[in-house]
């Protein structure tokens, strides 16, 4: 194995660090492959790392996350570039690949920043928590959350007032206002999509009142509410701190709807309602929980099953998709729906709303690249031109896709795609190399 | 024994209806419907018989008609079946269901047969004002008797047998015993619903619509009564002669605000027009505008050298007597007032 020594050349970019990309960065870089991993956001991890247990084991998500962020932010062969997104990828007529990388100002030295968190106490400035899903309050100068991988501070300079307390208030001076853009390019033998999803944005659906009626949340939230890093140590209404006891759930929000252009199954959310009911049995011992859906899809391994346990624990599957949600003056909301075994429409009074929210694909992967065209299937998604003989494949010889940029799936179905994607990476960087020694 | 009747879907599509086999049978057109209740919940159960192919269940049903096809069901669907275009399409198979001629049945499914009739119907009425020898007085008079006769004949003839049918498949055959006291109690709803389309109403945001059929259908019942009982055209009352104007008027100007919205498609109800319905509107618009244009023309005297304007107006008021009323989409009015009533008394168990 050649080692490169030239800092900007790698052998494989890797787009995005959630499960599907860090997965696939790993297996890359134990084959001794020198890998950049870039992700947009100021931490890796991507989504997996913000859940609370994952389905149909009740395995804890962060602990299965955590030590793979820190082997991946560990590894020799592997560099990463948070709050960094890349462009004008240009594939040269060796098969390799040119791409432009920006690292947009953090405004803090990572490699200095000690994550003492003195900046966040000193900042006088309180915002969202994007990371909390809204639920609760953080700082403009803030650890993005306690497992975030680099752990260091970031400045929110949207929301800065530019007072410079943090400044004062850090201990290594690792704060820096003067950052700006940092822009390299860099040389690389493949490229591995692992663009992820986006959350269904449920404003779109104004009959079901988010974002007006304040119990009203989405099951990210929730999943929020759940996770060992919560918020609030228990799971809360909004509106008012109580402890919630009659849950309903709507499935299919933002899925397998044409109105809403989103026609196909998200495959998840049947899966992880049926697990956050399960862990709100265990959170909430008095509350009832009741589903409304479609039709359970429990196809995976252990998926019914896990289906049978939570009906068998006593949650409540309701055949019916809601259609209109109002709310009461104590906060309580009333749904509408038509009860399918019984063919007679219904209403009933729930104290909180989870909204099973879909998975839609990002926007934008097509440019990236320039000069050459990655094709996206007719839902949005990267497109698999060869789905049986390589499913990591893309129109682009040389570029694969991992994980959700392909289509939704679950946990272990994208880390499956990313080691598919990674082999098959690794293949195409062998016969790039071979050739390149032959010329 | 429930029988399946599998053609049933493609008999459908020939009376309007849209790819209704894309329901994956959720129940939100149901859930959405703000005139669905606890009693009665359409939809998706009528979209599922449709599916499933048992037309008898559905013509034993009176949901089709408890429908206004407020459109909330068909823009909201998921699968973009179009619930409330197949609520429309079965209201239009019942009414050839109910038509004992079953001329109804073909008029709809067939454009070209009712292009037909109403060439034919043009023919006769040339025809017969040739053998008058285009003779104002008399075919005036005539055409004044005829529409008394229509009315009683198309009322008896076609009409009562048809409601007659309706309460037997509707009441009897679904298996309800009614008293007799129940139908002179309950009496009220039909006049009610017959002469004010309040449940129309209960759609969201439906008062302007509501409001102007409201006022097509005095306007229309009001213009049949001055004509053929105060003699509209024969008349010297000023009082009756304005009164004749104002209902004629008040009917074009609402039909053409139908036509417009048809042809634009501003709402969900407008978007999908059957034949049927355009006849219904754009017959209803030409009868007012024709019968407005005749009164002003006898009125300023040019009724003699112009007798094509009657002729004019004649053809259109014999095409929709015979055609429209019996066996169009008139009869939606009687239906609709009826199904209340039947609703009512069923519900009186």
């Amino acid at each position: 194995m050649q080692y490169q020594t030239d800092n900007n050349s790698y052998d494989a970019l890797v787009i995005g660090a959630g499960i599907a990309g860090g997965e696939a960065a790993l297996n890359l870089a134990n084959l001794g492959y020198k890998v950049l991993l870039i992700d947009k956001d100021l931490t890796i991890g991507g989504k997996m790392i913000m859940l609370s247990k994952v389905f149909p084991t009740l395995d804890c998500s962060a602990c299965i996350t955590t030590p793979k962020v820190s082997e991946i932010s560990r590894h020799p062969n592997i560099k990463i570039l948070t709050s960094t997104q890349a462009s004008n990828i240009t594939q040269k007529s060796d098969g390799t690949f040119m791409a432009e990388i920006t690292t947009k100002p953090r405004y803090v030295e990572i490699e200095d920043c000690t994550g003492c968190q003195l900046c966040e106490e000193a900042c006088p400035v309180i915002v969202k928590d994007q990371y909390q899903y809204d639920l609760v309050g953080r700082k403009a100068a803030y650890i993005p959350f306690s497992i975030a991988s680099p752990r260091a501070a970031a400045i929110d300079i949207e929301n800065c007032t530019l007072c410079g307390a943090c400044e004062r208030a850090c201990p290594t001076n690792c704060i820096d206002f003067t950052q700006t853009d940092k822009k390299i390019t860099i040389k690389c033998n493949t490229v591995i999509l692992a663009t992820g999803f986006q959350l269904f944005d449920p404003t779109l659906i104004p009959r079901y009142g988010f974002g007006r009626f304040k119990n009203v949340i989405t099951s990210m939230q929730m999943e929020r509410q759940l996770a060992p890093t919560r918020p609030f140590n228990t799971v809360l209404r909004p509106s008012d701190g109580k402890l919630p006891d009659n849950i309903a759930y709507v499935l299919c929000t933002g899925s397998r709807d044409k109105t809403l252009g989103n026609p196909i199954c998200s495959q998840v959310c049947c899966m992880y309602s049926t697990k956050q009911a399960q862990l709100l049995m265990g959170a909430l011992p008095m509350a009832d929980i009741t589903l409304y859906y479609l039709h359970i899809r429990a196809f995976g391994k252990g998926f019914n099953e896990f289906y049978a346990q939570a009906q068998s624990m006593g949650v409540e599957f309701v055949k019916g998709k809601v259609a209109k949600i109002t709310e009461k003056e104590n906060g309580n909301l009333i749904l509408r729906y038509e009860d399918i075994n019984g063919n007679v429409v219904k209403e009933t009074e729930h104290d909180m709303v989870v909204l099973s929210v879909g998975i839609l694909p990002n926007v934008g992967i097509q440019e990236l690249f320039s000069g050459i065209n990655l094709e996206l299937d007719e839902f949005n998604y990267v497109k698999q031109t060869d789905v049986l003989a390589s499913p990591a494949a893309t129109s682009i010889n040389g570029v694969f896709v991992a994980g959700t940029a392909s289509a939704p799936m679950d946990i272990p179905d994208s880390i499956l795609s990313a080691g598919a994607a990674s082999a098959e990476a690794a293949n195409y960087i062998r016969k790039m190399s071979e050739i390149n020694v032959s010329v | 024994m429930a029988k399946i009747n599998p053609d049933f879907k493609d008999e459908l599509k020939k009376y309007g209806a849209f790819d209704f086999n894309a329901c994956y049978n959720c129940g939100h057109c149901t859930a959405v419907c703000s005139l669905s209740t606890p009693e009665d919940s359409f939809p998706r159960e009528m979209v599922r018989l449709s599916v499933l192919g048992l037309d008898e269940n559905i013509q034993t049903s009176l949901k089709p008609w408890l429908c206004y096809y407020c459109g909330e069901c068909s823009e909201t669907c998921p699968r973009q079946a179009f619930p409330g275009e197949l609520m429309m399409t079965l209201r239009r198979w019942l009414t050839a269901k109910y038509d004992w001629t079953g001329l109804s049945g073909l008029l709809y499914k067939s454009l070209s047969l009712s292009i037909l009739f109403f060439v034919l119907l043009i023919a006769g009425v040339y025809y017969f004002a040739v053998s008058e020898q285009f003779n104002v007085e008399k075919i005036m008079h005539i055409g004044h008797y005829f529409e008394m006769f229509a009315i009683i004949g198309v009322f008896s003839i076609i009409i009562l047998p048809n409601i007659i049918r309706m309460w037997y498949f509707t009441i009897v055959k679904s298996g309800y015993k009614i008293k007799f006291n129940t139908y002179i109690k309950k009496f009220g709803e039909l006049i009610v619903h017959m002469f004010t389309q309040k449940r129309a109403l209960g759609c969201d945001d439906n008062q302007i619509r509501w409001f102007e059929h409201l006022i097509l259908v005095i306007g229309y019942l009001a213009l049949l009564f001055t004509t053929v009982v105060l003699d509209w055209f024969g008349t010297d009352n000023d009082f009756i002669i304005v009164l004749g104007y104002v209902e004629s008027a008040l009917i074009f100007i609402v039909t053409f605000i139908f036509i417009f919205e048809r042809s634009k498609k501003t709402t969900e109800l407008s978007s999908h027009s059957h034949p049927s319905d355009w006849f219904f509107v754009i017959w209803l618009f030409l009868m007012g505008l024709s019968a407005f244009f005749v009164r002003i023309f006898i009125d300023t005297g040019l009724i003699h050298q112009n007798l094509w304007m009657y002729l004019f107006h004649l053809t259109v008021l014999v095409q929709w007597a015979l055609i429209i009323v019996p066996f169009g989409k008139w009869t939606h009015f009687l239906y609709r007032s009826f199904a209340m009533y039947f609703d009512a008394l069923k519900k009186t168990k």
